[in-house]
């Protein structure tokens, strides 16, 4: 019955919404946005167009291969055996990642008891009582999942020693999931990545990583590099090892993946594209004369790995949004997102301190803008592989002061290293963190705190932002920039940048 | 009494002044200063009173790599003519930064009127940069800051055509030989690099080749464990790995 009720909601909004050859307000008023769960095994056909209400207006998905039948499909059923499936944490509505929003209502709705609370990752420790709240709290309060990585990894000798600061989960501590256990494990907290728009995400750069000078990885299916940018620790080449990771650890699966249901999942995956579609302020983001970076059909259509640069910036111009008339409150915002796409691409500050940003041959500090580094056209990530260190885990620039006064879930760790080492770039030796990064893949003192970048899209549908969910809002998350970076930014062009943002 | 250098916190006491003559060489640890300007950033640094412009913000594709604030730097060069956004330029500078944290080399100068970055430096496509020596690519010699394995694009590029050049010939050997050398300083010091910096220059130059397809068994990787001696002037092409295909 249920999965009759989701096919036939479905198909109710595919037919009233076809935004992808912009009609005149398909997305507006009128339309009946979908906004329902959907869950593992549920069944129905996903239409080739759908549209999803959020707090800013609404994200239009587009599935570039017309309708997917949901039933018996991998992505979208339980195959592992613990009740999830990769949709579980890549929901549409959410722009194929998964809001708070969604998962305290999921809390709601089923008393704590959906996979997607599972103890394995979707709790602060599995040892704790899983029926409380708190004992979800990371989950329910910052959208994060637990991540439990090898200390040592395999075939690493590490530059560096971890001690345990702070475990306010306890998890690393804990007799059986910890470091200090028989297969000692150092757990970290992160947001799932959007499943979308992957073209822009796994995208290789080129036979060398530029800010390393090293050889990239190679794509064990194909022989060819590999973009580094799926993973937050960019510790998987290639889409298929991801869905096989994802497969075993989060879903509890046990025999790999089949090679046919890999295939249906990737097929999914690499057809899907995400992008907001109409804004409350500002009306439908797609209409035929609008912005070249906006909505999920222009995502879909524009060309793969053009660099940020004059002629290309990174969301194109907002030429036709600019100026506005003062007395039209729909041509002011988006005059104040065209404004926004300017302070983005233009606006320069000094950027110091970013390991692999600052530490490449860039200077430190440099000046430059947002666009320098988020410099991959329509996606917002790096071209290059876009693992850096902005400070959002590391002291004295994470995210939060409560991170260190124990007010906070966070764990903390004092990372200490070795002497013949290189030191991090601009920490030294000693570092705490609450999230070493991919320096928990590859053993490297100067990877500390390094995060790979996300892509900008579908952000007003998958809030909280950052990593480790600590910015709550677009607001939060320019806010954190502006104090990193001694921006002083006006609230014109702080209001602008989060209007640019939102609608992305 | 004190000589302002620049407009702001640079000040040398005139005693301490040496003259800077043109053609003169000068190598000496110190920590950078950015310079602020209208459009890019310039790069400087002090020495026995005198200010020096090492180069400004560009990127990675550009033959100056920029020092950092937070460490300190090696800068060698030769004294130019003329003043380039407030110092005397430093001709063909290597600016190497050390690695170790130097938390007071944080000096940041704001934009003067009149004091401009010059125009952009443009690498010409194609033309060798400085630091690698690579037309014949049967035999490339690449050059390394103090202390450092790192490999910007012109090594990567120079290696690419090595690797190229070793499958088009199907070379029976390549030989990979690192250096690591030693650093007069203007003040009479000697700055020697760690020990077994050649090897592990030449181990990862060796690797990326092995990457590149060339046959790790048709590889071999020397380094003289000595360090090259210093002069106080040709120091910088000391610290190098010499690539041969045979």
């Amino acid at each position: 019955m249920r999965a009759r009720v989701l096919t036939l909601c479905l198909v109710a909004v595919a037919s009233v919404v076809t935004f992808l050859e912009a009609q005149s307000d398909p997305t507006g008023a009128s339309a009946q946005p979908h906004t329902s769960w959907v869950a593992p095994g549920s069944g129905g056909v996903l239409p080739r167009e759908l549209v999803f209400a959020n707090g800013l207006g609404r994200l239009g998905v587009l599935n570039m291969d017309g309708p997917i039948e949901t039933k018996g499909h991998p992505f979208f059923e339980a195959v592992g055996a613990n009740g999830r499936a990769c949709v579980t944490c890549h929901q549409p509505a959410n722009a194929m990642s998964v809001s708070v929003e969604t998962i305290r209502e999921r809390w709601r709705a089923t008393n704590g008891k959906d996979p997607i609370f599972a103890a394995i990752d979707g709790s602060n420790n599995p040892s704790l009582p899983q029926e409380r709240a708190g004992s979800h709290s990371l989950l329910l309060d910052r959208g994060l999942f637990r991540v439990a990585m090898p200390w040592p990894p395999a075939g690493v000798t590490p530059e560096f020693g971890i001690e345990i600061v702070r475990d306010p989960t306890g998890v690393n501590r804990d007799a059986v999931y910890g470091l200090g256990s028989v297969r000692p494990t150092v757990s970290v907290f992160r947001r799932p990545r959007p499943a979308a728009n992957l073209k822009y995400v796994t995208s290789p750069d080129g036979l060398f990583n530029v800010k390393l000078g090293v050889l990239m990885d190679k794509d064990p299916d194909t022989g060819l590099p590999s973009s580094m940018n799926i993973m937050a620790d960019a510790r998987v080449p290639n889409l298929r090892i991801q869905a096989q990771s994802a497969y075993r650890d989060h879903q509890g699966g046990t025999a790999p993946l089949s090679p046919a249901q890999v295939e249906r999942i990737l097929g999914f995956e690499n057809q899907v594209y995400v992008a907001q579609v109409w804004d409350v302020q500002g009306g439908s983001l797609i209409e035929p004369d609008g912005p070249a970076a906006l909505g999920p059909a222009n995502v879909a259509r524009n060309a793969v790995h053009v660099l940020n640069s004059a002629k290309t910036p990174a969301f194109h111009f907002f030429d036709t949004w600019q100026p506005a008339p003062a007395s039209d409150a729909k041509a002011a915002f988006r005059a104040s997102v065209a404004r926004g796409n300017d302070v983005f691409v233009n606006r320069r500050f000094w950027v110091k301190d970013v390991a692999h940003i600052n530490s490449i041959g860039l200077a430190n500090p440099a000046k430059r803008s947002c666009a320098v580094c988020h410099n991959a056209q329509m996606s917002g990530m790096d071209l290059a592989p876009g693992w850096v260190d902005l400070g959002t885990t590391n002291y004295p620039t994470w995210t939060e002061p409560k991170v260190w006064d124990e007010a906070s879930d966070l764990p903390v760790f004092k990372l200490t290293c070795k002497a013949d080492a290189p030191p991090h770039p601009f920490l030294g030796r000693v570092i705490y963190t609450s999230d070493p990064g991919r320096a928990l893949v590859t053993g490297h003192c100067a990877d500390i705190g390094a995060i790979t970048m996300g892509q900008f899209r579908g952000l007003a549908a998958r809030a909280p932002y950052f990593s480790n969910g600590s910015a709550k809002d677009i607001r939060e998350l320019v806010d954190y920039y502006d104090r990193r970076f001694d921006m002083r930014l006006t609230g014109q062009e702080k209001q602008d940048l989060i209007n640019f943002l939102g609608v992305l | 009494m004190a000589v302002v250098v620049a407009a702001f916190d640079v000040q040398v006491p005139e005693a301490r002044q040496v003259a800077a003559k043109p053609g003169e060489r000068r190598q000496f640890l110190t920590c950078p200063i950015v310079r602020d300007t209208k459009t890019q950033p310039c790069w400087l640094a002090e020495y026995e009173g005198q200010l020096y412009y090492l180069g400004q913000q560009s990127g990675v594709a550009g033959d100056f790599y920029p020092p950092q604030l937070g460490h300190q730097a090696l800068v060698e060069g030769t004294v130019g003519e003329g003043r380039v956004c407030g110092g005397i330029p430093l001709q063909t500078v290597k600016v190497s930064v050390m690695r170790e944290l130097t938390p007071a080399c944080s000096t940041m100068l704001p934009a003067e009127d009149g004091i401009e970055a010059p125009p952009p430096v443009v690498t010409p496509r194609g033309q060798a940069p400085s630091w690698v020596k690579a037309a014949d690519p049967a035999n490339v010699t690449l050059y390394f800051d103090f202390d450092n394995e790192f490999l910007s694009v012109h090594v990567t590029s120079a290696l690419t055509a090595v690797a190229r050049h070793a499958a088009d010939v199907k070379a029976s050997r390549v030989e990979v030989v690192g250096y690591r050398a030693a650093t007069r300083l203007s003040g009479g010091q000697t700055l020697t690099e760690r020990p077994d910096m050649g090897g592990i220059r030449a181990r990862k130059v060796a690797g990326v080749l092995t990457g590149l397809g060339v046959p790790a068994a048709a590889i071999s990787v020397s380094a003289p464990d000595a360090a090259e001696r210093a002069d106080g002037v040709n120091d910088p092409w000391n610290r190098r790995v010499v690539v041969r295909v045979r």
